[in-house]
């Protein structure tokens, strides 16, 4: 259906022999809505910037329409960007902001230089102000908005050039949970009213769920992992990706034969084919599939250690056999009961091994932060990326 | 593309670099030169390092420098930062308000802030002799000192005055920064406020505070405008020392001692430099590096255990440095002094050494430029000298304005060995209040090099063929007279059409380019180094240069076919000066034949001691073991036949002193 | 805590008061009276004989602050693109000759530009006299020795702000103007240029306002030809002709000027943000 209109092919960048990008392969379609996600350091705010044109890979080409742009300058290609913090002029209004790209004289096919018409370029500003619903606004200083309204300026200034792609970085990382929530809506609106690309870089899983068509999972430097979001969640390519999208159970498993799996020594029944007989794999159970039974009938049998009422089910932490794990459910289990458990095969989803195996525990130092520390975890910019070599 | 972009702008950043070090190298290169000139190289030489420590005048303005700067800071840091606080904790409007004030002595040129604390100060002294007179007048237990002038307190006040501000400056946008929650939670864990604002405020905002500090030091040594302005006669910051010397001869002491400083700066620059390149090289490299033989001492240095060392070193470092100050401030503070103002160059500073050790007396020995100069030191009350030596017609004008003492005679038996001719002199008719110091002539100095015929006559001055050689004295009674002797009218005319016709010859002469400037002791430099052709200027004055000529040039002196001025310079003594015991000792002392031996030879003026006089070629001879140049002498003591054509300067009356004033100002602008 | 601390205001206040405020007012009061203290407004009236002393003094320190801007500028520009290690060695060398006294690197350019000076002695060394016939470059004492000699002691002061401003300018602001389309030289005009205006602003003021008031160079250079209002009040209170208060009215007079012109300049620069002074 959608045309290919970005293409990374083999894309390497290092700096100062530090690699931050590995071979990065990637297409992109027309009209698709792209999230690059993994946590800090993960490559994928460099990615976001060789598409814009602010970095030239070391090796590997960018093909644009299927033409090399590698080494295009940022202010012949048509695409824009929304920056991190926004990056608005202080020295303009809103308005003259806004208007900012399209006072740049532009050079047509015969070489001349020619500027729009004041009157076009009104009339496209007070569109895009329509748009990004900030009529009224346009004298305004950028130091007299508020940071949601500032977002929307930054939209509107690199909207009102229509790009074919709009590149946004983190845009929504220095908002409140709720304008976060409605910018979201907002975001994925303008996407479909304008009929443009957009890719979207964040940390933030449950954003990029919401949001994108497609989601590119980095770590390292690396491409993880490349699907729409329910792949991504129900089909995770390995143990980093389980991890990061979404609560899950990663636990070291043999592959006995095409579709039993065997945990703690007990085999169960999965969906999974292809792997070699005995293969050791890592298994993924996330925790909304797993059923409590009476211990009795249980395919494995342990104890309640913590229970912790989230409002719409509670989280549960069982010990099976010293293995910590973390059940959803919306029935209360007491701490210190005994318990057993039935996982569908359809719930066992099993992963290969890679780097990752192993390197994500149980849930034995769960605690209601659980989801601020494991993102706190990936520390800052870069060391990601230097743990690989 | 990019890469001969850079090259071009970093050449072109060296370009900026050379042209602001090419001074400063040149300044550094001279103080190796054996000679003393700043612009002849005669071979290398570390004689000026030790002429410095022994020279009395640089080394107490390089402490007076430091003193005021160091406490200047430590003062405007500590005020500064506390009233960065209490800005930072009003309100918006009433902040902004005060921060406008605040900027003043920023924004406003230094001069005028200068001016305006010297006006400050002086009215704020006659407010307080006002008062002390009537405190004094009305109570005996206290006594109040009734006379105050400008002098290390009001440097250090004005220093502190416009160091405040910078301090704010950088202080105030670390407060804006500041996240206050850590003072709250400081508080919360058990801090007292005040415990809090030492272990949280200050470390927070302690970068500003140092950045504060380290530009208010480098502001306080760099300045000079405001010091000039505030500092009166009796300190004299290094600056003010250079101004000083600028107009005459920069002495190469000073270019050592600057190169001293300088070179102090950049070892302290580099270091810590090198410091922080190593700090971020460590950091890369990691912990995995092995810490060098420095840093583990540095390490273990900073134990805790090693706490009382650190503090009891600090301790000793502060205690020294008080000591230091206090010491310096002993030595020059409590014994008997005297405050004398004299010329430049005008003493065997050996005579100072002379008399302190003979006496126990320690002499303050400050310079002005001119008789005027010293007026106007005088009049806008930043003067405190015992004793000043004005020539004849300044001291007629200072005794016709009631500011001088009379002396008493039965102090100074050196009196009696002044020649008659040089008492009772118009100016000070019955001699109350004189003891003659030198006296010569004035007269044109020319580089015979440079003129193709002989000088003989004022008119050289206004010749067109010299335009742009001459220099023009920079004073209007020297610079006028000149002309009014040419034109064969009394130097002390008071008819204004005559005064006014010498100045237009002087005037049209300045229109056609013939002065290259208008300057005072800045002739001997230029002079010397055959800078200008012609000049006028004192006999003594004269054969100094010839001492310093640069090679190519030969000076000859003249006193002109149409006369010229003879005239005595005179020690007096000011109307109430504090030390008169001290101030008739002195001029005592320089009366002496010795000492009139010892200054005629040093600064080559004539001696009114009229032994000095006659005994001063044999002394020659005997000390230097060969004959006085008798020509030199004849030109230093002025024959009978020249005095003869030669008049002295009378005091005018107030309506020509107003005249010579604006005409002189009027050829300036 | 608020209230505690602007208690520490009080102390400064008073001590801007008397420091800063009384003395300013005694000038005004210096400037409108006679020497007897009768009001008067003579002092301004005696004014118009200076006027070329005006004239001179805001003409070579316009003539100074635009060259140092014209220098200062592109090397701000350009050493901010330079790498950190670069950047903390120029500011460096920027900063150190301020440890030397000024009178003194002023004095050391009056051995340079002498008639026999360094300068000339080269210019004869090379052959260059000769071939002009002439003996010696006529420089000092000419309102080009002044003027070099206020660049030369002012030029660090346009240097410092203008680099402090270019160097803390948001690199994704650069960005986004290159994203939006500009060219280097675009984004230069448009967003570099107006951006740093406020140091621009700031450095402007931190030359001139020293170049119209300066006395000692004007001195040492100009050889005394080339009287400048620092001068002329110089020569009213510690100079050769004693008048405080003729001093202290041209010394308003000029605040004054100086004052307009900074208003004019920053109602010119407004809304650029806080000028960053330093």
């Amino acid at each position: 259906m959608a045309k290919e209109l970005i293409r990374l092919s083999d894309c390497t960048m290092s700096f100062d022999g530090e690699v931050v990008l590995d071979g990065i392969n990637l297409y992109i379609n027309d009209e698709e809505f792209l999230t690059l996600l993994g946590p800090s350091g993960c490559g994928k705010t460099t990615t976001l910037r060789i598409i814009g044109g602010f970095l030239t890979p070391t090796s590997g080409d960018v093909l644009f329409d299927g033409v090399r742009i590698n080494s295009v300058p940022p202010h012949k290609r048509t695409i824009n960007t929304v920056f991190q913090k926004y990056a608005l002029f202080p020295h303009l209004n809103v308005y003259e902001n806004i208007a900012f790209g399209l006072r740049i004289p532009k050079t047509d096919a015969s070489g001349h230089k020619a500027r729009l018409p004041e009157g076009e370029i009104d009339q496209r500003v007070m569109e895009m102000l329509e748009i990004v619903n900030l009529r009224g606004f346009e004298k305004r200083r950028i130091t007299q908005l508020s940071g949601g309204q500032q977002q929307r300026v930054a939209i509107a200034r690199a909207l009102v050039n229509r790009p074919r792609v709009l590149l946004l970085d983190e845009p929504l990382g220095a908002l409140d949970l709720k304008l976060r929530k409605d910018m979201q809506n907002e975001l994925k609106r303008i996407q479909k009213a304008m009929g443009i690309t957009f890719i979207y870089v964040t940390h933030d899983q449950e954003e990029a769920l919401a949001m994108s068509d497609t989601v590119v999972v980095m770590d390292g430097g690396k491409i993880q992992q490349i699907g729409t979001p329910e792949d991504i969640y129900n089909e995770p390519k390995n143990a980093f990706v389980a991890d990061f999208i979404g609560e899950s159970n990663i636990l070291d498993g043999i592959m006995r034969q095409d579709g039993v799996v065997e945990l703690f020594n007990r085999r169960f029944q999965c969906l999974d084919k292809g792997f070699e007989k005995d293969e050791a794999v890592d298994v993924v159970i996330r925790p909304e599939d797993i059923d409590i039974v009476p211990e009795d009938q249980g395919q494995l049998r342990g104890t309640v250690t913590s229970v912790t009422f989230k409002g719409m089910q509670y989280d549960i932490i069982v010990d099976f056999y010293g293995f910590k794990w973390l059940i959803q459910t919306t029935d209360l289990s007491p701490v210190g009961s005994r318990i057993g458990i039935k996982i569908d095969p359809d719930g066992i989803h099993v992963m290969r091994k890679s780097q990752y195996s192993g390197m994500f525990g149980d849930y034995s130092s769960y605690s209601e932060e659980y989801e601020e520390i494991s993102d706190a975890n990936y520390g800052p910019e870069g060391e990601g990326s230097g743990d690989e070599e | 593309m990019r890469k001969t972009n850079r090259a071009g702008s970093r050449l072109l950043i060296g370009l900026v670099f050379l042209f602001l070090y090419a001074p400063i190298i040149l300044l550094i290169i001279f103080s190796f030169n054996a000679g003393d000139s700043s612009a002849v190289w005669k071979g290398f030489s570390l004689d000026w390092y030790g002429r410095l420590f022994r020279n009395r005048l640089i080394m107490e303005s390089v402490y007076t420098t430091l003193l005021v700067s160091l406490l200047a800071t430590v003062i405007a840091t500590a005020a500064g930062t506390f009233a960065a606080i209490g800005l930072y904790s009003l309100g918006r409007k009433r902040r902004e308000a005060l921060l406008t004030v605040n900027n003043i002595p920023m924004i406003n040129a230094d001069i005028v802030t200068g001016v305006s604390l010297c006006l400050f100060f002086v009215a704020f002294f006659q407010g307080w002799g006002s008062f002390a007179r009537w405190f004094n007048s009305v109570q005996s237990a206290v006594e109040l000192p009734e006379r105050l002038v400008l002098g290390f307190t009001t440097l250090l006040l004005a220093h502190v005055a416009f160091n405040i501000p910078y301090v704010i400056l950088n202080v105030a946008p670390k407060l804006r920064q500041m996240d206050r929650n850590p003072m709250d939670a400081a508080q919360d864990l058990g801090c007292t406020w005040m415990g809090a604002f030492w272990k949280v405020m200050l470390p927070e905002i302690k970068p500003g505070i140092v950045s504060g500090a380290l530009i208010a030091f480098t502001m306080s040594i760099d300045d000079f405008i405001i010091s000039y302005f505030t500092a009166g006669s009796s300190s004299s910051t290094l600056a003010m020392a250079i101004y000083g010397m600028t107009k005459k001869r920069v002495t190469p002491e000073i270019n050592a001692i600057s190169t001293l400083l300088f070179l102090s700066v950049l070892v302290l620059l580099v270091l810590s430099n090198l410091k922080e390149v190593r700090q971020e090289a460590r950091e890369r490299l990691g912990a995995a590096r092995k810490p060098s033989g420095l840093e583990r001492a540095r390490q273990r240095f900073s134990e805790p255990r090693y706490l009382w060392v650190r503090r009891g070193l600090a301790a000793a470092l502060a205690c020294g440095f008080i000591g230091v100050v206090g010491f310096l401030s002993y030595v020059t503070g409590s014994r008997p002094v005297v405050n004398v103002c004299s010329w430049g160059e005008y003493i065997d500073p050996a005579l100072i050494d002379q008399f302190e050790e003979e006496t126990g007396i320690r002499v303050n020995y400050q310079t002005a430029e001119s008789n005027e100069t010293l007026y106007s030191l005088l009049k806008s009350g930043g003067a405190d000298y015992d004793v000043i030596v004005p020539s004849d017609y300044m001291i007629g004008r200072l005794i016709a304005e009631d500011m001088l003492e009379p002396l008493d005679y039965s102090q100074i038996p050196n009196y009696g060995l002044i020649e008659d001719r040089f008492k009772n002199l118009p100016f000070d008719p019955d001699n109350q209040y004189t003891v003659p110091y030198t006296w010569g002539t004035l007269g044109i100095i020319y580089n015979a090099n440079a003129v193709e015929e002989e000088i003989t006559s004022w008119g050289a001055l206004y010749d067109d063929r010299h335009a742009g050689e001459v220099l023009l004295i920079n004073n209007s009674r020297d610079a006028i007279g000149e002309a009014l002797f040419y034109l064969g009218y009394s130097v002390n005319t008071t008819d204004p059409a005559e005064i006014r016709q010498a100045y237009e010859l002087v005037a049209g002469a300045n229109r056609r380019g013939v002065f290259q400037g208008r300057v005072m002791d800045e002739i001997f430099q230029k002079m010397e180094g055959g800078n200008a052709a012609i000049a006028t200027y004192y006999a003594g004055d004269y054969l100094s240069m010839v001492d310093n000529q640069a090679e190519g040039v030969d000076l000859a002196f003249v006193v002109p076919e149409e006369g010229s001025n003879w005239f005595v310079d005179a020690m007096c003594m000011l109307k109430d000066a504090p030390h008169q015991r001290e101030a008739h000792m002195w001029m005592n002392f320089i009366a002496s034949t010795e000492a009139n031996l010892a200054n005629m030879d040093y600064i080559w003026y004539a001696s009114p001691n009229g032994k000095a006089l006659e005994l001063y070629p044999e002394w020659y001879e005997e000390e230097y073991g060969e004959p006085l140049d008798m020509e030199l002498y004849q030109i230093m003591a002025a024959p009978a036949e020249v005095l003869e054509r030669c008049t002295m300067y009378q005091n005018l009356d107030a309506g020509t002193l107003a005249l010579y004033n604006d005409l002189w100002t009027e050829l300036g602008i | 805590m608020r209230n505690k601390l602007s208690w520490f205001a009080v102390p400064y206040v008073a001590w801007m008061a008397l420091m800063v405020v009384i003395p300013i007012l005694i000038m005004v009061v210096y400037a409108f009276t006679t020497a007897q203290f009768q009001g008067t407004l003579e002092n301004f009236s005696e004014m118009g004989a200076y006027t070329s002393v005006f004239l001179r003094s805001f003409r070579l320190a316009l003539v100074a602050t635009l060259i140092c801007l014209l220098i200062g500028y592109p090397v701000s520009y350009w050493m901010a693109r330079e790498g950190a290690g670069f950047q903390r060695v120029a500011m460096a060398l920027i900063m150190l000759p301020m440890w030397m006294n000024f009178l003194l690197r002023t004095y050391s350019w009056m051995s340079i530009l002498e008639n026999n000076g360094l300068l000339n002695q080269f210019f004869r060394a090379i052959g260059l006299l000769e071939l002009l016939g002439v003996d010696y470059l006529p420089m000092i004492g000419t309102p080009g020795a002044v003027v070099l000699g206020m660049v030369y002691n002012y030029l660090p002061f346009m240097i410092l702000p203008v680099y402090s401003v270019i160097v803390k300018l948001d690199h994704s602001l650069l960005e986004a103007a290159r994203d939006l389309g500009a060219d280097s030289a675009l984004v230069f005009r448009k967003v570099i240029l107006p951006l740093s205006l406020p140091g621009v602003l700031s450095g402007v003021t931190m030359v001139f306002v020293p170049s119209v008031s300066t006395f000692a160079i004007s001195r040492l250079l100009g050889g005394g030809t080339q009287m400048m209002l620092g001068d002329l009040i110089e020569l009213q209170f510690l100079g050769g002709s004693y008048d405080p208060h003729l001093g202290a009215a041209i010394s308003m007079v000029m605040m004054a000027i100086v004052v307009a012109c900074m208003v004019v300049m920053n109602r010119f620069g407004e809304g650029e943000g806080e000028a960053a002074l330093l």
